[in-house]
């Protein structure tokens, strides 16, 4: 088994410099059935495959996932242990290599731990998000040792050690995951080779993989995340389902909220020249109190025919008097004018509380 | 440990609105003690700029970290506010060019939400929903204020 993964490994890292796609995934996966046939289809042949043990193995992948720093050196670390006749196919190569050839492997092996590790489906779309976070990190480290010519050789040995446990990986994932997705895990595969440079997620069963609908797909999880925060926000949505209905309950609950706020700076202004803050000054008679009360109460039914009122806030209407609406009207009008004709006209009324208003009225007009 | 923060957040938020709308109004009744406040459009002129001062005063409170809390502010500042009552100006015509190209996704709500938030207007969706969300917080703090100063006021 030996000379296999070596030879195998030798032939696809020189055809991945080639980058061609559809040529490449054919040979690849006649490469990984041949692979495929010996050892026995578990998670442990990986680390088999790979001739390290099961810890460093998984160190080397988990450390594009660890964010802690340089995955590099780490990697580079644990690859001392690989044999001799891995090593002799990695000096043939020059330190010329395609980085993003490597990254988007070492992403590959990444996703592929998390299967060995869990096969837990929800956690490959966390993962990839992860991973392409990390790509960047991986990214600026092969830009430092791209001068450095022995030390991107265990970056080399990265892809070519996990690119055919990817292959396997994926072979793998095809053969238990059943055959309604065989083709797009072609594309898959066929994609993914051309789309090195890229950032790489992996999509779920069923579901398409260009980078547009991929994109599209985050920014709907986006939209929806924020909706449920929403539908907590405002009361009685949480029930509805469908984003029409509770974007329109939203707009219900915005539009309720200003026309709150109109109706509450209206109570304000009108309690606003009758009551001062201060409370010296101004009201300097035993009366002041009392028109403090009556002064809303008044001024407010002067203003509400206006305002349209489609009756949602009861206590508001409950507080103005309907029946004196027209008369303090004009009554009002002619208070500004004139000092006496609005007294006598006033006096008139039922209600004995426009009357100290008015006296205060004139108090307030000297 | 989320509802922690919310409470801390909205308080916090609670009292900067309290203390700048307390002292704008303040600085409106003293400013308004001519006898015109008596008549039902010096009534309706004191109760449109309440409401202004309302809205100011959270955005203030509320400080740039917001789109929206930035639009009002834009709107509403000093210099802003001469402009949009001498008329029309070149601001407001070139806000409206700009709107059109922006709306994507859900057209027919989002649109008329867009009215309703301000800065809306060109806001891709995903932001949109959530300045809704942070203005739908400070606008029930608004109003719970306000509501505390009317009765407290008109007892």
């Amino acid at each position: 088994m030996e000379p296999n993964p070596g030879t195998l490994a030798g032939s696809i890292s020189i055809r991945s410099d080639q980058e061609e796609a559809g040529f490449e995934s054919l040979q690849f996966r006649e490469e990984i059935q041949r692979l495929i046939a010996v050892p026995p289809e578990n998670a442990s042949s990986f680390t088999a495959l790979l001739e390290l043990p099961a810890t460093q193995a998984m160190e080397l992948l988990h450390s594009p996932h660890s964010e802690d720093g340089d995955p590099a050196p780490l990697s580079a670390d644990s690859l001392h242990g690989i044999s001799d006749d891995h090593k002799s196919y990695i000096s043939s190569f020059n330190g010329n290599l395609a980085f993003p050839s490597n990254k988007a492997l070492v992403e590959r092996a990444a996703k592929f731990s998390v299967f060995a590790s869990g096969e837990n489906s929800p956690e490959t779309s966390l993962v990839p998000s992860n991973s392409s976070a990390n790509l960047e990190k991986v990214k600026s480290e092969p830009a430092e040792t791209d001068s450095n010519p022995n030390s991107s050789q265990p970056l080399i040995s990265d892809p070519t050690v996990e690119s055919k446990t990817q292959r396997s990986a994926k072979r793998k994932e095809r053969e238990k995951k059943g055959k309604g997705c065989t083709k797009k895990s072609k594309n898959e595969t066929s994609k993914d080779a051309q789309k090195l440079p890229y950032v790489h997620v992996r999509a779920r069963r069923g579901q398409a993989t260009d980078s547009h609908s991929l994109a599209e797909r985050a920014r709907r999880e986006k939209i929806n995340a924020r909706m449920k925060l929403l539908q907590e926000l405002v009361p009685g949505c949480s029930k509805i389902s469908g984003t029409a209905l509770v974007l329109d309950e939203i707009i219900n609950h915005v539009q309720s909220l200003q026309r709150q706020v109109e109706f509450l700076s209206m109570r304000l202004a009108a309690v606003n020249p009758g009551v001062d803050y201060n409370l010296e000054g101004l009201f300097a008679t035993e009366s002041g109190s009392l028109v403090e009360s009556n002064f809303p109460s008044m001024v407010a039914p002067l203003v509400c025919p206006e305002i349209p009122f489609n009756g949602n806030r009861q206590h508001y209407q409950q507080q103005w008097h309907f029946d004196a609406l027209q008369q303090p009207l004009w009554g009002r009008e002619e208070a500004s004018h004139t000092f006496i004709n609005p007294e006598n006209s006033l006096l008139s009324y039922d209600s004995a509380n426009s009357a100290s208003l008015h006296s205060n009225q004139l108090k307030m007009e000297l | 440990m989320i509802s922690k923060g919310a409470t801390w957040n909205s308080n916090s938020c609670r009292i900067k609105f309290a203390r700048r709308f307390v002292s704008a109004l303040l600085h409106m009744r003293n400013r308004n003690t001519r006898p015109g406040s008596l008549t039902i459009e010096g009534v309706r002129t004191h109760t449109q700029r309440i409401k202004i001062a309302a809205y100011l005063s959270m955005a203030q409170a509320v400080g740039s970290r917001r789109a929206w809390s930035r639009a009002v502010l834009s709107k509403h500042g000093s210099r802003a506010r001469r402009h949009s009552r001498m008329g029309r100006s070149s601001v407001g015509l070139k806000k409206t060019r700009v709107i059109r190209s922006y709306p994507p996704g859900e057209l027919g709500q989002a649109k008329k939400l867009r009215q309703l938030v301000p800065g809306g207007k060109t806001m891709d969706m995903c932001s949109l929903l959530e300045e809704t969300a942070h203005y739908i917080k400070c606008l029930a703090t608004q109003v719970k204020v306000m509501q505390t100063l009317a009765d407290n006021f008109s007892k």
